[in-house]
């Protein structure tokens, strides 16, 4: 089983009318491993997160949790064991920072409400929002939003972590809060798959950088080797670009 | 005796009719809830195929496109014929039948006020479709509601005066009964049942708005 990969996407899939978004990406994640995915916008990376848990369902290609393969049949419970952080965090705006973290383990996993409410609370401190427990969504900043839906994320125990953009939507002094949190839930050696041009965080966090473009995987590599000397122009020249901007 | 004399011996009928319109309004706007409640579920989640939505269309432009003084005609002498069916009934069904289709509108818009964020969040960590609404949806679907609802609740407490006409004793019919065994005086006695129904409504909406208020979720409270 140690080599079974946590995840193994195969050959996905997915046309919108006549714009084909992904041109079969296969991408796998061994436990404990971070990959960040880089690419211009409309490459499809974000299209490709959402596929892996069917919040866009692939036209084509498989995707095998822990060597088990996602259907409709199995769905629910596999996304219960994949985290999920949005771009614009999607906290359930009636529900207190607390209740946000707790509510999926008790209504989907069972959970009782006192383990659930003491997890919640853990999870909050590690995200640095132990004292906001009571307050709603709307009192806090993006960047405090964004730390609540991780927290939420990883009260389910997940067995690996999928981030689209999660920064994109956060000033940059907010950015810096959100990025310590998932480097160190990388460095705790979760599995994580992001979505992100933090490039500090591709740096020091990735295992590997996968960059995409036009619905390939155009190259990957370790980021030492990949930010320095990409193989394709491509990668050179978006990295240029993001080195202007960014 | 003075109209005024006859209005305070005949009080307690007034009251008891308007015991009877607050009963039919009670059980007409619960019928309407439920039926308008399903309505919305289906239309905004339920299968999309035409069998399902077409008829649910349908339901809602008939019965808030006929008048509804003629679908109580309808319920009452349609359904009396063959069911045995009182009027008080005939009116708890033709007026909750259309305030379904009023609310069935009242909710969709409200579900679907619901940033579409959050029904993604829920499904993404593991929520059924039935547990999102439940648990997501429903409960912010409820307190964008109250609002329009208030507005639901002022017609409907007016129009269960028109049951009048298919033979149900509420406030209406008795003030009329007063009217006839006293000869003129109409407008004394309407001013009076005016202000029966005016002072329902009003406690009715309070109640609403302070509903609204209590359920607030902090952070989006209304401006004071």
């Amino acid at each position: 089983m140690a080599d079974t990969p946590v995840l193994r996407a195969d050959a996905i899939h997915k046309r919108y009318a006549d714009n084909e978004v992904l041109k079969g990406i296969s991408l796998t994640l061994a436990r404990g491993e971070t990959k960040v995915l880089i690419g211009p916008s409309g490459s499809g990376k974000s299209t490709f997160l959402r596929c892996l848990n069917h919040l866009t369902k692939p036209d084509r290609g498989t995707i095998e949790l822990d060597g088990v393969e996602i259907s409709d049949a199995n769905i629910d419970r596999m996304r219960a064991r994949i985290g999920f952080v949005f771009q614009d965090f999607n906290l359930f705006s009636h529900l207190s920072v607390l209740d946000n973290v707790s509510i999926c383990p008790i209504r989907v996993k069972r959970q009782a409400r006192d383990e659930a409410i003491r997890r919640a609370r853990e999870e909050l401190e590690r995200v640095g929002l132990g004292d906001k427990a009571d307050a709603y969504p709307a009192e806090l900043s993006g960047g405090q939003q964004q730390r609540v839906s991780i927290a939420r994320a990883l009260a389910m125990d997940p067995t690996l972590m999928l981030f689209d953009e999660p920064t994109s939507a956060l000033d940059p002094e907010l950015t810096g809060e959100v990025v310590k949190v998932m480097q160190r839930l990388a460095d705790d050696g979760m599995t994580m798959l992001v979505v992100s041009h933090e490039m500090g965080f591709a740096r020091q966090a990735a295992d590997e950088i996968v960059f995409m473009e036009g619905g390939h995987i155009v190259e990957q590599g370790p980021p030492e080797t990949l930010f320095s000397q990409p193989a394709q122009d491509r990668t050179r020249a978006f990295l240029n670009v993001i080195a202007e901007h960014g | 005796m003075n109209i005024y004399d006859v209005i305070l011996r005949d009080f307690p009928f007034l009251l008891k009719g308007l015991g009877i319109a607050v009963i039919l309004l009670a059980a007409l706007l619960a019928l309407g809830f439920v039926i308008g409640l399903t309505i919305c579920l289906l239309q905004l989640y339920g299968p999309r195929t035409r069998f399902v939505q077409w008829p649910l269309k349908a339901y809602e432009r008939v019965f808030r496109g006929v008048p509804i003084i003629i679908m109580l005609f309808i319920f009452y002498y349609g359904l009396a014929g063959v069911f045995d069916i009182s009027s008080f009934a005939a009116a708890i069904l033709a007026l909750g039948f259309r305030s379904g289709a009023y609310q069935s509108q009242i909710f969709r818009s409200a579900f679907q006020s619901v940033p579409a964020g959050q029904m993604t969040a829920a499904r993404a960590h593991g929520m059924s479709l039935a547990q999102a609404i439940r648990w997501i949806l429903f409960p912010q679907a409820i307190r964008h509601a109250i609002g329009p609802w208030t507005n639901e609740f002022s017609s409907e407490i007016k129009e269960t005066s028109l049951a009048y006409v298919i033979g149900v004793v509420e406030l209406t019919r008795q003030a009329h009964y007063i009217i006839t065994s006293t000869q003129g005086n109409t407008l004394t006695v309407f001013a009076v049942v005016a202000l029966l129904y005016f002072i329902v409504n009003k406690a009715g909406n309070s109640g609403l708005y302070w509903l609204e208020a209590r359920l607030a979720v902090p952070g989006f409270e209304k401006r004071q």
